[in-house]
């Protein structure tokens, strides 16, 4: 019989790693599948947050109506990312730009000064104080599964991130908007070239990836009962890592990385103590670096 | 270019210009985290020191004080760069802050060698004091606190303990300053262990302190953190009692915990529901600056430390220095704050009554034992 204490840290890890996977999930679509960098899911994910913190304040509406209108401010936000920070670097279309690695990864600090600007914003128009939901919209009730003790949300976020994985991976893989979404990625001039509306393709990337983003924020939010300016930076970068784990472009990489993330992570606090558990996450971060440079899900493109 | 200038010879007029200033303004230096994670407490300070500041200027005074804020983010090198700059500034004559004990420590090296002295509303780490003889707090220190609460654990026949605390220089001091009063009075300290600050998900450290089977887990935590632990700690159905230290009291705690709150107990120095004409006049005030919430302790801490800095500015008149400044401080002798008397002893701490609170009903509650 196995020590009920080990099954309980198992479920918590798993619960854990859902919840990196369901931020992982948008992140992956944008930075790993798009191939475009991007540092500011975070802020995407606590923009959700807010923007169902203050739809339910204001209005106390169905929970429907609270996942519709995050939906919405995430592809608004989603969007106006893309414009401030991504489409003036496109602006050149001559084949030196195009090819430029430089010009790409340039994005790296226009999307980080973006999250900057959006997470300051955050402070100044809310304040840095944690706020929670109504109790009624905490989904945190504890429910007793056999030997371990889960939350609904547990099993809610199973159901979103699920729905999400699958969602993404038939339209990646069987619809055109997917197929032009890998092709930009592959080889954004030679996607022009075939007659791609490339600016569009990238800005529906966005918007459906932020989409995610924000739906991940609220639904945090309401699990753990907690909304603040810089809830997206952990999550963000345990999100990272699992990209980056499971091979940059693999959305089911990424979630099993985070899910692997989380169990160490609730397996580890049990060994050493829990100020160090974050080291499992970049000790895993360095060790996929130095021995599988591809990622455990091989993807084929080299750049980590 | 021509700004800096500017800048530059506005400051040389300040410095020559300081003993005839000193008259009717004595300018005070004030650090503290106005954006960043802990944005949120030195917002509260700044409201607080505004409160006590109104009220000096509108007391007819013969000179006005006025209080330069610096936002420190929290951060130590930020700290000391706004030390470096108050000290430079010659018309300071005292500073106010830091927030934490890390940043407030690492700033104290600066006032060290300038001479300039230092009151941290919060900063309660034993060795802050200790730096040099420019620095003051008006906080209970852990070394006082946790033996306080460890033998209030003990009256309740608590033996057998857990410690967490957040890693933190004063997260370290909670840890030891109460285990070591544990081991003293004859307990065991069952579980000790450390949590990063702003730790979103505590299961898989309650689990781990469950398995070590305590009487009781006492904790060393903000409000934000405690708020998480708690309902965390509900949620896993734990049910071992809860001790605290005056960090997480604040009537946020409540407000983000909801019911998991409940029976929870802590010390403090600050009673919003105090009938004490000083306490509810604090009290009024803020809730007029504040849509109506109640204060929680350390904005109590900060005005009173903002009272206490401004007092001894009024007794080093005429012309005050840093050096009379400080000295003054150091006489502070039974100042009646909102935070109970404040007496600094030789060792320039402040001797605090803490009082036993519980939460009970969604409410802070004094209890008796």
């Amino acid at each position: 019989m196995i020590d009920p204490y080990y099954l309980q840290q198992l479920a918590i890890g798993l619960s854990l790693g859902m919840t990196y996977a369901l931020m992982a999930i948008g992140f992956t679509l944008i930075f790993g599948v798009l191939n475009v960098v991007n540092f500011a899911h975070g802020e995407i994910y606590t923009l959700g947050a807010f923007a169902g913190l203050v739809v339910i304040s204001a209005t106390a509406p169905p929970v429907v109506a609270v996942i519709f209108a995050v939906l919405a401010a995430g592809a608004l936000a989603g969007f106006s990312l893309e414009r401030l920070a991504f489409k003036p670097f496109r602006r050149f279309t001559d084949e030196a730009s195009l090819k430029s690695r430089a010009m790409r990864e340039s994005t790296l600090l226009s999307s980080l000064a973006v999250s900057i600007v959006a997470r300051e914003a955050l402070e100044l128009l809310f304040g840095s104080q944690m706020r929670s939901a109504p109790a009624e919209y905490l989904i945190n009730t504890p429910v007793r599964v056999g030997p371990v003790i889960l939350v609904t949300g547990d099993f809610i976020i199973f159901g979103v991130a699920a729905v999400m994985l699958v969602g993404l991976q038939y339209l990646l893989t069987r619809t055109r908007a997917g197929l032009a979404i890998r092709a930009v990625s592959n080889n954004p001039l030679g996607a022009k070239y075939v007659g791609i509306d490339t600016d569009r393709t990238i800005i529906l990337t966005f918007v459906v990836g932020s989409m995610m983003g924000a739906a991940a924020g609220i639904l945090m939010g309401l699990y753990y009962g907690a909304v603040f300016p810089a809830m997206g930076f952990v999550p963000g970068i345990k999100a990272f890592v699992a990209m980056v784990m499971g091979g940059l472009s693999s959305i089911p990489g990424a979630v099993i990385c985070a899910l692997i993330l989380g169990v160490s992570e609730s397996m580890a606090t049990t060994f050493v103590s829990s100020g160090w558990s974050d080291m499992v996450a970049y000790g895993f971060l360095i060790l996929t670096l130095v021995f599988f440079p591809n990622g455990l899900f091989g993807a084929r493109r080299e750049r980590v | 270019m021509t700004f800096r200038r500017l800048a530059l010879a506005t400051v040389a007029a300040a410095a020559f210009a300081a003993p005839a200033l000193a008259a009717d303004t004595v300018k005070l230096g004030y650090q503290l985290p106005l954006t960043g994670d802990t944005a949120q407490y030195g917002q509260d300070f700044r409201k607080a020191a505004e409160i006590a500041l109104d009220e000096f200027n509108a007391a007819g005074k013969p000179f006005k004080v006025e209080i330069v804020f610096e936002d420190s983010r929290s951060d130590a090198k930020e700290g000391t760069n706004i030390a470096r700059k108050f000290v430079d500034d010659k018309a300071i004559v005292g500073v106010l802050g830091d927030f934490t004990s890390g940043v407030s420590m690492a700033s104290a090296q600066v006032y060290k060698e300038a001479g300039l002295a230092q009151l941290s509303q919060t900063a309660s780490h034993p060795d802050y004091t200790k730096i040099s003889k420019y620095q003051f707090r008006n906080i209970a220190t852990q070394a006082q606190e946790g033996p306080y609460n460890a033998q209030w654990m003990a009256s309740k026949g608590y033996k057998n303990v857990a410690v967490i605390a957040e890693q933190t220089d004063w997260g370290q001091s909670v840890v030891s300053g109460y285990s070591e009063a544990v081991k003293a009075g004859g307990g065991t300290v069952a579980f000790s262990e450390f949590f990063n600050r702003g730790l979103k998900d505590y299961r898989s450290l309650i689990s781990k302190i469950e398995r070590a089977k305590p009487d009781a887990i006492y904790t060393g935590f903000f409000y934000e953190d405690g708020a998480q632990f708690l309902k965390q700690l509900q949620q896993l159905g734990v049910k071992t009692p809860v001790y605290s230290t005056s960090a997480a009291y604040s009537p946020k705690l409540i407000e983000l915990a909801g019911d998991a709150a409940e029976g929870v107990r802590l010390t403090s120095n600050f009673l919003p529901t105090d009938p004490a004409p000083n306490v509810q006049h604090f009290v009024t005030e803020w809730k007029k600056r504040s849509a109506d919430a109640v204060p929680g302790q350390f904005p109590a801490q900060a005005y009173d430390a903002v009272r206490i800095m401004l007092a001894a500015v009024e007794k080093a008149q005429p012309n005050p220095t840093r050096e009379k400044v400080r000295d003054a401080l150091a006489q502070t002798t039974d100042f009646p704050g909102v935070t109970g008397k404040t007496t600094f002893n030789a060792e320039r701490e402040p001797v605090k009554e803490l009082v036993k609170v519980e939460v009970k009903g969604g409410a802070f509650v004094p209890v008796a034992e």
